[in-house]
């Protein structure tokens, strides 16, 4: 393996592991903040 | 033109734009990958780590796209008072604070088996750090009221002020002694870098920025339902019924 080679694979990583982990926590945020917002709203209409 | 830029982010931001978009960043980033992992060559002097610069430079320029957006949406802001422009700046923000980490640690990377060391108190670098603390402290000052309006007018101001920094990290290596290299690109006497690596960057710049695009759509949409959630749990219909 040529040298410094890690270097560039965890490089690599870290980039894949930041946008594909800040895009599974917006995906996770919109889940969750649609959930609160029904969940208020059917309270509402079921007259809880 | 206010209206054409709201009417165009209306479009990338309806749930096919966004799924659209989504699939050209996959795509990109695929082909950005093979570009820089396989096809371009290894650098004459610094070999394979070189290759760390393919993903260090679009994400510090996608930094820079993602708080001039910052500004130009604050500027927006402050003319119409428009809540839309509010959402524009603070999505902007928080992923041009990922970008600028992501560049930091990059550099850090390729830094230490080419300099040494991990960290140094380097003009670009210096100039980088405070960028970064610029807008985290924007996220911050977002969370200090729940007033909307007033919530807007104060991240706008500093959204404004803060982006001087951009300029200063670009041109610290024009302006004082640095350790870090200076424009490979835009140079006087055109680009000093062989055609498959300038290719290999430029698809590394087009991927980023698309994935930027996408990122954007995404963190509208969960603005948009932040702020939904926020004013029926708000709504005094809410109390009356109960």
């Amino acid at each position: 393996m040529a040298p410094n080679v890690g270097y560039v694979i965890a490089g690599y990583l870290v980039t894949a592991i930041a946008l594909g982990g800040y895009t599974l926590r917006l995906f996770a945020r919109a889940r969750g903040a649609k959930r609160r917002a029904q969940t208020i709203a059917e309270r509402r209409h079921g007259g809880v | 033109m206010a209206a054409t830029a709201e009417r165009a982010l209306g479009r990338a931001t309806s749930r096919g734009g966004e799924r659209t978009l989504g699939i050209s960043a996959i795509l990109a980033l695929g082909v950005s990958a093979v570009l820089s992992l396989v096809v371009a060559p290894p650098d004459a002097v610094q070999g394979e780590v070189q290759r760390i610069m393919y993903v260090h430079v679009p994400a510090a320029w996608l930094a820079y796209l993602s708080f001039f957006v910052v500004f130009v949406a604050s500027i927006a802001y402050l003319r119409t008072k428009r809540t839309r422009w509010d959402r524009v700046a603070a999505a902007s923000a928080e992923i041009g604070v990922l970008f600028t980490a992501l560049a930091i640690v990059l550099g850090m990377l390729w830094g230490k088996p080419v300099w040494g060391t991990w960290w140094t108190w380097d003009p670009r670098l210096t100039t980088t750090a405070v960028l970064l603390l610029i807008y985290v402290s924007y996220l911050a000052i977002r969370r200090i009221t729940d007033n909307p309006s007033r919530r807007a007018r104060w991240a706008a101001v500093v959204g404004i002020v803060g982006f001087v920094d951009v300029p200063i990290v670009h041109l610290s290596v024009v302006w004082w002694r640095s350790l870090h290299q200076g424009s490979t690109v835009f140079r006087l006497g055109g680009p000093e870098i062989e055609g498959t690596m300038l290719l290999a960057l430029l698809v590394g710049v087009a991927a980023f920025t698309v994935t930027y695009a996408y990122l954007m759509t995404l963190r509208l949409r969960v603005g948009r339902l932040e702020e939904r959630a926020a004013r029926e749990a708000l709504s005094p219909l809410v109390g009356a019924e109960r």
